[in-house]
């Protein structure tokens, strides 16, 4: 080995706690990185491996009813490969040690085992039998929540009619990887699950003989991502039967969630591990930098033996070379780790037949490559400067630290208040211009990671009693297979514990405006509702116009509307003949894309006098009483779904919190790291060039805890300042994250309440104060009096 | 340009080895512009102990950078052999140094992380046909020390050490920046014995820049500066040995 490697190999020991501030920033950064893009792939990975599996369908259209010879003339439609015709409905799930009538969608599929579009992964038990007619493969999630084995007996409410089935197997299916109920937006297997029944003992449950309700098809590959064209012809051609939509794959509520996941990862596997490789370049360019100027009369020695500059410069580019391979070795691994724990994670929101932590090697070699790129580019300076010393130069005393007054000094009527060890503080940081704007930068950076972070989470919180407490006021939403009359009404209103019960009609439509189309839902509400009070972000109530639409600005964004115009809605279902409504008002929501109306003008809308889809009940009692209530509504006929408001906050909760704890962690853990690396390390550095200066005021009578004191003010001041920074940009940076993830789902709101501020100011501060502790112990331990005999 | 190697294909017309012709450089040192020589014509010839004398200021450091390739005039000429130093570019500057220079500090620069038998190395690594290290650090009197860090010796170990680390490449000149300015009386004599026997036993030329007039007692030549300016050249007819000088 070298000399010069020797040298450097006991370099890098003497100086581990600077190397460990500096890796672990690096290390930071690509556990981000290969965390975020191991999770990407493996998601992704994930997805097209099921998707292909289970021949996922590109486009799905529901139909009122269909013939199954009819239907065989979409597989001749241009654009086609394949199409399978198949029977949908909710039902309503009695399960024997369960009170609470549960939700579930059933469908069709063939008797016999084949592959088919959107097939299913069976997961226990088999596929159907020839036994019996009234078998049933219950989706997997499902089956773990109510501890479902193949051969339990359940049963489910079809057609008005009370069906007992028999469990053969669970299975899961790339159609369900989020399972969604009817207007959940997470989901919950203990309410809601999916029923495979043999398609000819639907065709008999459900009056459907020979016919079908929906057809599910696969597009050629050309197609794929412009399938608009193909769902219109599809559309037109089912018309007679009473298409009532038509949806591709890119909507579909399942894809798209996992899709919007998978771009979100993409996004943050960008942003995140970039902050940290800038701000470790930076502080890694300070480090060198100064390691360099220490190293004067030794590189102008080398230089005088006779060392070239090329090998100079490698040998100071060598560290910053250990500085990447360490940190991209460190943090790859975990990086892995970390993506294990949010695979684990994500099985609660996503079913996957395989979701595997992966290794990625590409992903890997991504990490370490821009780890070391990132740690050369930040040696480069340094390195440069050692390569440009002059030998003589070298050889000569630096001359002394520019002695001019700082600006600040202008203003003596402040200046002359401030103590001695305040001047010196404020002399040092506003003559360190670089050290000081790398210090700044990297507290602000961590401190916006932390305002991003708890913004995050008051946002959640925000959303979840702003949705669930001020708009939906109800206990209970009950809805309905079809419209019903207003007997509906009355008789929820005479369930047990019911002390109100308010109508609620749900109109699927398409609406048109110009060339622009949206294909959504029409609430209407009572104009005096109670149970469901539509506000804007503001929280104010919004009055339902009692003619005209009340559209959220998301739709009225889709369609280029304003309020005043006059859109063109055709349900789908009805008469579905097409009505212009005008737009009375639109307000800005975070959930959703609703469109309110007031219910009688919307039954008209659809030739009603008045219709219902559900009722929304407010009760009262204990658990006696919801027993009581349980059970009548299993008995309820045309019930498709009973939903408890209480029971959807805490399965939100739940399930958010998992996954919230783990990443408040680690952003709150990798902000700690910025901030407490980026000001030892500043510290630190400060601490060798001033040794002489500490010795000689440890003379004059200075105790270590005085010295360590001036020191603090530096470090306060640098980080303060990078903090006041870092609380807008974080703020800002939220901002854009939340346009960023726009979706018509759900926009997250801005909120900051005092606590999310003062947090973040409060955890700089101990950052701050631990790197400083570690500062504080090496002046304890200085030998200062062999300091006074250093030379430069 | 190359930069001959042998000494006597190194001896120009007037047979010096290394020529300084109306040498000056001047250079800034913060807001202050300091003209450290001024005019400096001197002649360095084979195998001489040339002492240069001269107070603080009075460019001493700067002829010995200016001679030993370190840093160029800002004007005027410096010859070794055919070879015009003051043009030369960094390449040819830093193979100068490598393999015709050996370099001696007052503060002995050694690399504190490397013990003395690789500080020698530092230099032994970088040269075609060094001599040997053992044997180098065994001339100065440092076999038993080799594998000692400079924080663990005495002043005047560590400047063996450097004059080794000087030694080990086998070069034609070696240059002394007040060799014994750190170090105790008796120390600072030995180690000027040890110059003076590296130029009576292998015949090398050896150079010393010293405030210490006393030391100019065993020399070959005496050059007088002051103020960046040769002010006399002496020749002493009998140089006294190391052990008889007394400061």
């Amino acid at each position: 080995m070298s000399v010069l490697s020797t040298k450097l190999l006991r370099e890098l020991r003497q100086s581990w706690i600077l190397l460990l501030a500096i890796v672990s920033i690096v290390v930071v950064g690509v556990m981000s990185l290969v965390a975020m893009r191991s999770l990407y792939s493996n998601l992704r990975h994930a997805q097209r491996e099921y998707y292909a599996q289970c021949r996922m369908a590109d486009f799905w259209i529901n139909l009122k009813k269909a013939p199954l010879a009819e239907l065989a003339r979409v597989d001749h439609v241009p654009g086609v490969i394949e199409s399978r015709p198949r029977i949908q409905f909710y039902a309503t799930v009695d399960l024997p040690d369960v009170a609470k009538p549960l939700g579930g969608l059933v469908l069709s599929m063939p008797a016999e085992r084949r592959p088919v579009i959107n097939d299913v992964v069976m997961r226990h038990g088999s596929y159907f039998t020839p036994q019996r007619d009234n078998e049933v493969i219950v989706n997997d999630a499902f089956a773990r929540a109510h501890d479902i084995k193949p051969g339990d007996t359940l049963y489910l409410l079809l057609n008005n009619r009370r069906q007992q089935v028999v469990v053969v197997g669970t299975a899961i299916s790339s159609e369900f990887v989020f399972a969604l109920g009817p207007g959940a937006i997470m989901p919950d297997p203990d309410q809601f699950g999916i029923f495979y029944v043999k398609h000819h003992w639907a065709e008999e449950v459900f009056d459907m003989e020979g016919a079908a309700n929906q057809v599910v098809g696969r597009l050629a590959a050309p197609v794929r991502q412009q399938s608009g064209f193909v769902l219109s012809e599809l559309e037109q051609m089912l018309e007679p039967f009473g298409a009532l939509t038509a949806t591709a794959l890119k909507d579909q509520s399942s894809n798209l969630i996992l899709s919007a996941e998978i771009k979100g990862l993409g996004i943050w596997a960008t942003i995140l591990p970039g902050i940290f490789l800038v701000v470790a370049a930076l502080v890694l360019n300070v480090l060198m930098s100064r390691l360099v100027e220490q190293q004067r009369t030794v590189i102008g020695t080398l230089k005088a033996i006779g060392y070239d500059d090329r090998r100079l410069f490698g040998h100071y580019l060598v560290f910053g070379l250990i500085v990447g391979l360490a940190g991209g070795a460190i943090g790859s691994v975990f990086g892995w780790f970390m993506a294990g724990a949010f695979t684990n994670v994500y099985h609660r929101f996503f079913e996957f037949p395989k979701l595997e932590n992966q290794v990625h090697p590409a992903v890997i070699a991504l990490g370490v490559t821009v780890s070391v790129l990132c740690a050369l580019l930040g040696s480069l300076r340094g390195a440069a400067a050692a390569m440009r010393l002059s030998p003589a130069e070298a050889m000569r005393s630096k001359p002394p630290a520019s002695g001019q007054r700082i600006l600040l000094e202008r203003w003596q009527l402040l200046w002359r208040r401030l103590s001695f060890a305040w001047r010196m503080a404020l002399r040092n940081v506003m003559r360190n211009h670089l050290r000081t704007a790398v210090g700044v930068f990297a507290t602000s950076m961590g401190i916006s990671l932390l305002m991003l972070t708890f913004m995050s989470v008051e946002a959640m919180n925000y959303l979840i009693d702003f949705q669930f407490h001020k708009i939906a006021r109800h206990d209970f939403e009950l809805t309905f297979e079809s419209e019903r009359s207003a007997d509906a009404l009355l008789e929820a209103q005479r369930l047990p514990s019911v002390d109100l019960a308010e109508p609620v009609l749900i109109v699927p439509c398409t609406f048109t405006f110009g060339s622009h189309h949206y294909k959504g839902g029409i609430t209407g509400l009572a104009a005096d509702a109670r149970l469901t009070v539509p506000r804007d972000t503001a929280g104010d109530a919004l009055s339902i116009p009692t003619t005209g639409l009340l559209m959220t600005a998301k739709v009225a964004e889709l369609l280029h509307a304003k309020a005043g115009d006059l859109v063109t809605v055709r349900p789908v279902r009805g008469l579905r003949r097409r009505v212009q409504v005008p737009i009375v008002q639109i307000a800005e929501s975070y959930l959703g894309t609703a469109v309110y109306a007031d219910i009688h003008f919307l039954s008209h809308l659809v030739d009603e006098q008045f219709a219902v889809s559900g009722v929304q009940l407010a009760t009262r009692g204990g658990p006696d009483e919801r027993r009581q209530l349980y059970r009548r509504l299993k008995e309820l006929p045309a019930l498709q779904g009973a939903a408890s408001r209480q029971e959807t906050i805490d399965n939100l909760n739940e399930t958010m919190l998992e996954s919230q704890n783990l990443s408040i962690a680690m952003l709150v853990g990798f902000a700690g790291v910025i901030c407490f690396s980026s000001v030892l390390n500043a510290s630190m550095v400060s601490l060798t060039e001033r040794l002489r200066e500490i010795a000689t005021l440890r003379t004059l009578g200075y105790g270590s805890w005085q010295i360590g004191g001036l020191l603090l003010r530096e470090n306060l001041l640098v980080n303060l300042t990078g903090a006041v920074l870092g609380l807008p940009l974080g703020y800002a940076l939220y901002i854009a994250m939340v346009q960023a993830y726009d979706m018509e789902l759900m926009r997250l709101p801005v909120v900051a309440p005092p606590w999310v501020w003062f947090t973040s100011l409060l955890l700089a501060v101990v950052f701050a104060l631990s790197a400083h502790a570690i500062v504080q112990w090496r002046i304890l331990r200085l030998d200062w009096l062999a300091a006074l005999q250093v030379k430069e | 340009m190359n930069v001959p190697d042998d000494a006597s294909a190194a001896a120009d017309r007037n047979g010096a080895l290394l020529r300084l012709v109306e040498v000056s450089r001047s250079y800034q040192m913060g807001e202050v512009l300091v003209r450290a020589l001024s005019d400096v014509s001197l002649d360095v010839y084979a195998s001489e102990l040339l002492v240069m004398v001269g107070p603080s200021g009075s460019g001493k450091t700067t002829i010995l950078n200016v001679v030993g390739g370190m840093d160029r005039p800002s004007s005027g000429s410096v010859w070794y052999g055919q070879t015009d130093l003051s043009q030369a570019g960094d390449a040819e500057l830093t193979r100068y140094r490598r393999d015709t220079i050996g370099f001696v500090f007052q503060f002995y620069n050694l690399v504190p992380t490397l013990t003395a038998r690789e500080n020698v190395m530092a230099a032994s690594q970088i040269v075609a046909d060094p001599l040997d290290v053992d044997d180098v650090l065994g001339r100065v009197g440092l076999a038993e020390r080799a594998d000692h860090f400079p924080s663990q010796m005495s002043g005047g170990e560590q400047q063996r050490v450097s004059i080794a680390r000087a030694l080990v490449k086998n070069p034609r000149i070696m240059l002394c920046d007040e060799p014994t300015g750190a170090l105790d009386f008796e120390t600072g004599k030995r180690v000027l014995r040890l110059l003076v026997d590296l130029r009576t036993e292998l015949g090398k030329t050896i150079i010393i820049i010293t405030h210490n007039t006393a030391i100019a007692q065993i020399a070959d030549r005496v050059v007088h500066l002051r103020s960046g300016e040769v002010v006399g050249v002496h020749v002493n007819e009998h140089p006294e040995a190391p052990e008889d000088i007394v400061w």
